[in-house]
């Protein structure tokens, strides 16, 4: 029975950890729809685009200075901050200005093509030959008892904890983040109130690119080979954030631990004992999403939208 | 109105793709044209592009010394992205639109598999198919005739790694982490052939392709209490299940199979990766043979970037070097027959790049043994002979 | 009938009918590489089959699908495993296997009734997955990832093998399949259906059943697709469930936009439309930028596909059918068009 306990505390361990990962990505998808009403299904290229853009970082630098060290680290962390500031400006700038009247259907159609075309050109730029991401904690990790967790995983979720923490702030008690409330809620009247939608989606935008690249280059190490299939993780943060509630931030870092949590015990303890669940391993984000659909189609913490006729 | 505008648009989009050419399955006077479909954008693209560029460089090596009696050897490359479907497109696209002579390298098990019906139908051959299942060397299959295959099939590597194993510790209990498609399936040939030759049960784990996180099969690895662990993967797999293990002190024998035998799965995997041993069926590119030799001069010669170098660029190479053969057998005017009856000659043929391979009527399975090939302290040295 | 069509001119549809059947032979005679042309154009005709019934679900009635390679994956397995392993003749299996993924269809619309907008896009999207792993689970019948192999269809006694056989068997469903949907479309249902995109309360206030339409929806969407797979089993001879991911259901989704949501006519020329850039238009120009860039294929692809995806969103939200309208529209009124664009 400890033995059962143990591996479920480990898989729990192992599986925050993971649930993290989700959980940023989620956070970005989540901003934007809360500002926008647009689902970014870039967010997961956002992601892959930011860790490509860290690795390059990196390797310049080591090809100047030799040996890695936390200064090298540090340095390329900045870098890709500074870069996907830009590139969320940029990609606001090419999808908010030219579909403004849109219906929204067509602005997430254009973030689908976008995360396509982001997909291909990374690939042609990087080349096919496979990239090994550096993890700046090298391998290293700390024993509980019986729980090993590694210390890039202890960084992964005290990040998202903190950045949870910042832009729950941001959204609640600053002026821009209450504008970006009002303007999600109604546009028209954000306007009329005198509040720059326009910044306010170029900033929401950017929020999203800054979360996005974090969570590449945090998640980069965890899987060996950086590839550009990478945005398909962004898809599974898809069910993390509606299990939360589509719309609410702290419902996405909620999600995507639960999604995380369940699907590391799934591929472990119960995979052991039940053979069956080994078939559904990759899917149950899926079914998680689904099932809460259907009892709360607004999702956990989500809130019913009441629309006129 | 409209629709005429339609229709005319839709037929220009089509016209701008035909091409009329004359009917010549692939040969003038100049030039020989083969097919060869790759991954070059999907899961394993990097196979795709080093592959082909080994095979190019040594073709780059022949034509410069006036081809195969006269002609010159042009390979062109289609994308599968690890499709099935496509891999049948791009295929029908080789042979119908481009009207090449033979297919060539085609990689992956699948998309091999699916080809065999355009492959009968047209009668055109398909040497060296990319892939170690020991269903391409199968001649009951259709197209089976027009096959050539050069790897030991997954299913004798699996095989031949375990009676390794049993030979070592014949109380060894061992598991099998495992890819679930076709490459999967083949491993699953020969272990079952294993567990009845000895009378054991190998612990099985699967993954899907592509998978990142292997913590649970890991897991469960460990649970079982395993002395040696089989890893049916590529590159990625082996690497994040070795360095898994470490961290959770789980420190069984590590073994590999087919791709796994990449120098970067022990560069990677670091100290986790010590004494992982995988299977190889030719001769190491670094080592001392005429062949390796060669290769290391013309990847020189031609200034190929370091990245490219290695096992994979090795293996197009070596399969070109087939290829090349069974064309100049294929004589002054050849034919795909004639290829076909060249490469049936093949007796012992000694290229030192793969050891002798014998092709009959009755047998185009290529090599059926492997050498054995461990990391030590970050370095891949061969440590047995051929095994069969 | 007539009155329903007024607005259009229906004389030239025998003839296009006929260009179809005649296109095989003319190529025949232009190209020698006319069989692969077929292929391509094969490949076009099941899935201008299979996106009818995409766009009267998604386009029409706006309940969007981002899993429909589910469906043809389910409508190809099914008629794979009853021809197959079942003995069932294949001409059974044309009309078994349809109606089988019209039940489907049921299933995965069940969800649709409660959730609505982007959150059923992620269930669809959800579904996609789902079945494509279900699928390989049952591995005695469907051989897993490893892919199965398909025998031709035999009908009426004739083995249909070739690209030229295969191009008759399809097309002839393809003409009948948008004959179909085009009547579906200007009927009762296909006002009904719009109306629920529209507005769904205004629809249910105008006396319509919203989930006898709903389902209805992914019924018939259903059917369509399962059309589209069995004649993508048979004629593929190979199928695999790497084929039907989450990308071919955007590509799909993708043709319907294209072409023009909500208009068959626009899903048919759609589909053509980038079926034929694909295989056909960009290889051409794909040597040209790989003298420039040292780069691969299929990457090249999708860049162009995702560029022309997002300068048609830009540009021409209408598809398209929505272009050539506005053409038609423009020459109807010439010389005397007003200044401003049209929008």
């Amino acid at each position: 029975m400890t033995d059962i306990l143990s591996g479920i505390s480990q898989e729990i361990i192992s599986g925050i950890a993971l649930g993290s990962i989700y959980a940023l990505i989620a956070l970005g998808f989540t901003m934007i729809y809360k500002a926008t009403e647009v689902v970014n299904f870039a967010q997961g290229d956002l992601m892959m685009v930011g860790a490509y853009v860290n690795f390059f970082f990196v390797s310049t630098l080591l090809s100047n200075s030799g040996e890695p060290s936390t200064w090298t680290f540090l340095v390329a962390l900045v870098c890709s901050i500074i870069f996907s500031v830009l590139f969320g400006f940029f990609l606001d700038f090419i999808i908010n200005r030219p579909l403004k009247d849109q219906p929204i259907f067509s602005v997430i159609m254009a973030t689908l093509s976008l995360a396509i075309i982001m997909r291909a050109l990374v690939a042609m730029i990087a080349g096919p030959i496979a990239l090994m991401p550096l993890s700046p904690f090298g391998d290293g990790s700390i024993t509980f008892g019986t729980i090993v967790i590694s210390i890039l995983d202890l960084f992964i979720i005290s990040s998202a904890i903190i950045l949870v923490i910042i832009f729950y702030f941001i959204f609640h008690y600053t002026k821009w983040g209450i504008a970006m409330q009002a303007t999600s809620e109604d546009p028209i009247a954000a306007q009329l109130m005198g509040i720059p939608i326009k910044k306010i989606y170029a900033l929401v935008w950017i929020f999203s690119a800054l979360v996005a690249t974090l969570s590449g280059i945090l998640l980069a190490p965890r899987i060996a080979l950086l590839d550009t299939s990478m945005g398909f993780l962004g898809l599974k943060a898809f069910p993390a954030a509606v299990l939360g509630g589509f719309g609410s931030i702290p419902g996405a870092i909620v999600g995507g631990v639960i999604l995380g949590v369940i699907e590391t015990i799934s591929l472990g303890t119960l995979s052991f004992h039940f053979e069956w669940i080994k078939e559904i391993n990759d899917i149950i984000a899926w079914f998680v999403l689904i099932a809460v659909l259907m009892v709360k189609p607004d999702g956990l913490f989500g809130i019913e939208k009441v629309k006129k006729v | 109105m409209n629709k005429i505008i339609g229709v005319l648009i839709v037929i220009g989009l089509f016209g701008s793709g035909c091409v009329k050419r004359a009917p010549s399955p692939g040969i003038t006077d100049s030039e020989i044209l083969i097919g060869n479909v790759q991954d070059l954008s999907g899961p394993m693209k990097e196979l795709g592009a080093i592959i082909p560029n080994g095979s190019n460089m040594y073709f780059k090596y022949i034509n410069d010394q006036g081809g195969v009696n006269g002609r010159n050897i042009k390979m062109l490359i289609e994308d599968h992205q690890y499709n099935p479907q496509k891999a049948v497109a791009a295929t029908k696209k080789l042979i119908e639109k481009d009207q090449v002579f033979c297919m060539f390298q085609v990689i992956g098990t699948s998309p091999c598999e699916a080809i065999r019906p355009i492959l009968a139908e047209t009668g055109t051959p398909l040497i060296a198919p990319a892939t170690n299942s020991g269903t391409m060397s199968d001649l009951t299959k259709q197209a089976g005739d027009l096959i050539f295959h050069t790897d030991t099939g997954y299913d004798r590597q699996a095989e031949i790694l375990v009676d390794y194993i049993m030979g070592k510790n014949s109380d060894a209990k061992i598991g099998l982490v495992y890819q679930d498609d076709d490459y999967g399936q083949n491993v699953l040939l020969g272990i079952s052939r294993v567990e009845s030759k000895y009378g054991i049960t190998v612990q099985k784990e699967s993954y899907q392709r592509g998978a990142v996180d292997f913590k649970g099969q890991t897991m469960n690895l460990l649970k079982g209490g395993l002395t040696d662990v089989i890893i049916a993967g590529i590159v990625r797999e082996p690497v994040v299940i070795m360095k898994t293990a470490e961290a959770m002190n789980f420190k069984p024998n590590f073994y590999g199979t087919g791709p796994t035998i990449d120098a970067r799965v022990g560069k990677m995997a670091g100290s986790a990766g010590e004494g992982f041993t995988a299977t190889y069926w030719a001769y190491m590119w670094n080592s001392d043979e005429a062949g390796p030799k060669l290769y290391r001069e013309l990847c020189e010669k031609y200034d190929i970037p370091q990245p490219y170098i290695g096992l994979y660029h090795y293996y197009g190479f070596a399969t070109a070097m087939l290829l090349v053969e069974g064309l100049k057998r294929a004589g002054k005017n050849p034919t795909r027959n004639s290829l076909v009856k060249g490469l049936e000659s093949f007796d012992n043929w000694e290229s030192d790049t793969f050891p002798p391979i014998t092709y009959s009527r009755n047998d185009h399975a290529g090599v059926d043994k492997v050498k054995l090939v461990q990391m030590q302290n970050g370095e891949q040295v061969v440590i047995s002979d051929w095994l069969e | 009938m007539k009155d329903r069509y007024d607005h259009e001119n229906l004389y030239w549809i025998p003839i296009l009918i006929l260009f179809v059947f005649l296109l095989p032979v003319f190529l025949k005679g232009v190209s020698f590489s006319y069989k692969y042309y077929l292929f391509v154009l094969n490949l076009a005709g099941i899935y201008i089959i299979l996106n009818v019934g995409l766009d009267l679900l998604s386009g029409f009635t706006g309940l969007v699908s981002l899993g429909h390679a589910a469906f043809l994956a389910v409508g190809a397995y099914t008629s794979a495993i009853m021809v197959d392993q079942l003995g069932v003749p294949f001409s059974l299996s044309l009309i078994l296997s349809p109606i089988i993924v019209g039940l489907f269809g049921f299933i995965i619309g069940f969800p649709a009734l409660r959730i609505s907008g982007m959150y059923l896009g992620l269930t669809t999207m959800g579904f996609g997955f789902i079945v494509k792993r279900i699928i390989i689970s049952f591995r005695e019948w469907t051989q897993g990832s490893a892919g199965l192999e398909v025998s031709s269809p035999i009908l009426f006694g004739y083995t249909i093998k070739s690209d030229w056989d295969n191009y008759y068997l399809i097309y002839t469903f393809v003409i009948i399949a948008i004959i179909i949907g085009r009547r579906i479309a200007n009927s009762k249902i296909g006002r009904s259906l719009m109306a629920i995109r529209d507005s769904e309360q205004a629809a249910e206030a105008s006396g319509i059943n919203l989930s006898q339409y709903k389902m209805l929806a992914f019924f018939i969407s259903g059917i369509y697709a399962g059309l589209a797979g069995v004649l993508f089993a048979h004629t593929s001879s190979f199928i695999s469930t790497d084929h039907f991911d989450i990308l071919l259901s955007i590509y799909f989704i993708i043709m319907v936009l294209v072409g023009g949501a909500s208009s068959i006519y626009g899903a048919v020329l759609g589909t053509l439309f980038i079926v034929l850039l694909d295989n056909l238009f960009v290889p051409l120009i794909e040597d040209q930028i790989q003298l420039l860039f040292n780069t691969q294929a299929g990457d090249i692809q999708s860049l162009i596909f995702g560029l022309i995806m997002f300068l048609f969103i830009i540009f021409q939200p209408m598809g398209l059918y929505g272009m050539w309208l506005k053409m038609r529209i423009y020459w109807k009124l010439f010389p005397f068009n007003p200044r401003q664009r049209f929008t």
